[in-house]
């Protein structure tokens, strides 16, 4: 058989299918060829995909059969895109499938009990200047406390532009290290680390800020009331995130590592974006309530407001319902599966 | 699903068209480019949209859009920089501006394309790829201790560790980094030789070659044009030898020639029933009878190749003309041969 004639009158089509695939590589240019052009595209594709099943029995040669390997990975690639995110499914997802998964997430509640019981004890032991006077300075370096103390001395007071300012910086700070927590979850301990850190250096700072005889204490109080829920539990949850992810590498569940590592990863992002979303919040509060010179009731007010909001976000909602039957946990139907909790 | 060879670099994945094709990955030298072209354009973006802001200020001239600004600037900082590689690579199937110029595209393990939430695990884990970190004092004692250099030891050991060359946020998303290059040659390999049509008329017609051979014979003229004529003599003897006593050619055949026109019988020529036009080579004849009846006419041979001009060398390599006993020829070069193969095995073996 004569494959420089086979070659020759199949590479005419094979040229053709290199062609489209250079077309089609921005997105969108499938609608400009309209359905006759991706119709040729997909024979032409299962044309060379044909070609390549029978290049053993036609005794290609291995260079050609390399060039087809490449051609039918390149077309391949074109064929099957990456699907667009449907934003009709939005809805169903932030306000059943996340706030569900979190609720019933065991990571989350380690989280936060690591997070907030660290914040609770460090607080503690910050406040108690008889029985603990060296713990903060220790914890934070004398010259930390110093300047923490300047910062707040003076009444929170602002003007607009330093409002505005401040929250991009937020948003870019804070979110950033939120990001940092759950990527360094990968490697579990500086995942732990940063949230043990903040959570510890955040509450020795609150507890030396609530003593009796601490100067600026007031206005610290005035600053960090409204942002504190949002800020706080964006915190613990970027823990939490992290910790999901990271407890994959070795609660495999049955699965192989790398397997689990993903559904891990896959389990960790709404967390990860509850997260980033409380992280703005408290950025914005952050930015144009907390400095602001409103009187101290609205503050107070807005704080037990977004607390409310957090609990019902998270508790309310993501209260396991049976609201459809034959839903797992992860929101995915499956009537057929072993349900153990029936 | 899909399988490794052990020592290369391509994975084969299984398409719903039941096709079974190979991904050739992309190592951690050929993606370093890519990532360092990846954070110049992320920096050259952000610089782009700084001096656009820097010029709107100036322009509109109000003091309190300042801060305004500076605060889109800082929001439009984190976005670019936590999610450029999501957003690239979630709209332009896996590739980002980095990965588009070193000819690489991210794809999942199964072949199918990625997605956006793989793309954010891998874009978001990429911070604990490239730790640890090193700080910039420890190299240079005035640099600030703010400044922290990333060493990507975390990511490069893991490319190197896993099947897939998967980083921490490959491993994680599912995903893996291959070579997707714009435009592959077909290799066709062209015979000119015209003495090639003319031998591969005289292999006899039953001969079949076999799968393993079709292989050799195309990986040979591929690769035959690197190689010096006695090297190719050399590598082709030992496939020819058995072939030249059964199809009863004369021993003193280019080796290199017999497998060249393997190739073409093989591949190239037409079905036998057509007679390939020999133009000056119509009397020459590689088989072993026609070798004596062959040198008595050498001469009027010899004239006519000179007529032809431009025709590279003889048919037979060896010198033919030079000895008028043929066994006594065939005996000396079939020993030279024996003793070429003996040395170059010796030469093997020894080394």
């Amino acid at each position: 058989m004569n494959v420089a004639k086979v070659l020759e009158k199949r590479q005419q089509q094979w040229a053709e299918l290199e062609k489209l695939c250079d077309m089609l590589e921005v997105r969108g240019q499938d609608r400009k060829h309209g359905a006759a052009g991706i119709s040729r595209f997909a024979t032409l594709y299962r044309a060379a995909c044909a070609d390549l099943a029978l290049s053993d029995s036609y005794q290609l040669p291995p260079a050609t059969v390399t060039y087809l390997h490449r051609l039918v990975a390149r077309a391949h690639n074109r064929l099957y895109r990456a699907s667009r995110i449907d934003p009709t499914t939005w809805a169903d997802t932030v306000l059943r499938i996340a706030p569900q998964q979190i609720f019933m997430d065991p990571c989350v509640r380690v989280a936060t009990f690591l997070f907030f019981g660290l914040f609770t004890l460090a607080a503690f032991l910050g406040v108690n200047e008889q029985w603990f006077p060296d713990f903060v300075p220790q914890l934070v370096g004398q010259e930390q406390i110093t300047q923490f103390e300047t910062m707040y001395e003076k009444p929170v007071s602002g003007s607009l532009d330093h409002y505005i300012a401040m929250a991009g910086f937020y948003i870019m700070h804070n979110t950033g290290i939120g990001l940092q927590c759950f990527a360094f979850g990968i490697l579990i301990i500086p995942c732990l680390f940063k949230l043990a850190f903040n959570a510890v250096t955040l509450g020795a700072m609150f507890g030396y800020m609530a003593r009796e005889d601490s100067s600026g204490g007031d206005n610290f109080m005035h600053f960090v009331t409204a942002h504190g829920p949002f800020e706080l539990t964006a915190i613990a949850l970027a823990g939490a995130a992290g910790l999901r992810f990271g407890l994959g590498l070795f609660y495999t569940n049955g699965l192989t590592r790398v397997q689990s590592l993903r559904d891990a990863a896959t389990r960790a992002v709404p967390i990860m974006a509850a997260s980033a979303t409380l992280f703005f919040l408290a950025a914005f509060t952050e930015g144009f309530i907390s400095p602001s010179p409103l009187p101290y009731l609205f503050k107070a007010f807005w704080a037990i407001f977004s607390a409310g909001l957090i609990s019902f976000y998270f508790v309310v909602l993501g209260f396991p319902r049976d609201d459809r039957p034959f839903l797992k946990n992860d929101g995915t139907f499956d009537p057929f599966a072993n349900d153990e909790s029936l | 699903m899909s399988t490794a060879n052990a020592l290369d670099t391509t994975i084969a994945v299984v398409t719903p068209e039941n096709i079974a094709f190979e991904y050739q990955l992309a190592g951690p030298f050929r993606r370093l480019p890519a990532y360092l072209i990846d954070v110049a354009t992320r920096w050259a973006v952000i610089l782009l949209f700084v001096f656009i802001l820097l010029m709107i200020g100036v322009l509109t001239n109000i003091s309190s859009f300042g801060s305004f600004l500076l605060a889109t600037g800082m929001v439009i900082y984190f976005i670019i920089s936590w999610f450029y590689g999501t957003f690239l690579e979630t709209y332009f199937n896996g590739r980002t501006i980095g990965k588009w110029a070193c000819g690489l595209r991210v794809i999942c393990v199964d072949g199918r394309p990625i997605d956006g939430t793989r793309a954010v695990i891998r874009n978001l884990v990429r911070i604990a790829d490239i730790a640890p970190f090193a700080a910039a004092s420890q190299f240079y004692d005035d640099a600030s201790t703010l400044i922290w250099i990333p060493t990507g030891m975390v990511g490069f050991i893991s490319v190197i560790c896993t099947r897939r060359m998967q980083r921490l946020g490959d491993l994680a998303a599912g995903t893996m980094v291959v070579v997707d290059e714009k435009s592959w040659r077909l290799p066709v390999t062209k015979i000119e030789d015209p003495r090639v049509p003319a031998l591969a008329a005289y292999i006899p017609g039953d001969y079949r070659v076999t799968r393993s051979m079709a292989r050799t014979l195309a990986i040979y003229c591929e690769r035959r044009a690197y190689l010096t004529p006695a090297r190719r003599r050399e590598i082709a003897m030992h496939l020819t030898t058995p072939l030249i006593e059964r199809f009863e050619f004369r021993p003193d055949i280019d080796p290199d020639l017999l497998m060249v026109a393997l190739y073409h019988a093989t591949f190239l020529s037409d079905s036998r029933s057509e007679p390939p036009a020999l133009g000056p080579l119509a009397n020459a004849s590689p088989l072993l009878r026609d070798l004596k009846k062959q040198t008595s006419e050498l001469g009027t041979i010899n004239l006519r190749e000179q007529q032809a001009g431009p025709v590279d060398g003889p048919l037979i390599a060896t010198a033919v003309n030079e000895s008028a006993d043929e066994s006594a020829k065939e005996s000396a070069n079939e020993s030279a041969n024996e003793s070429a193969k003996e040395s170059a095995t010796d030469g093997a073996v020894h080394s």
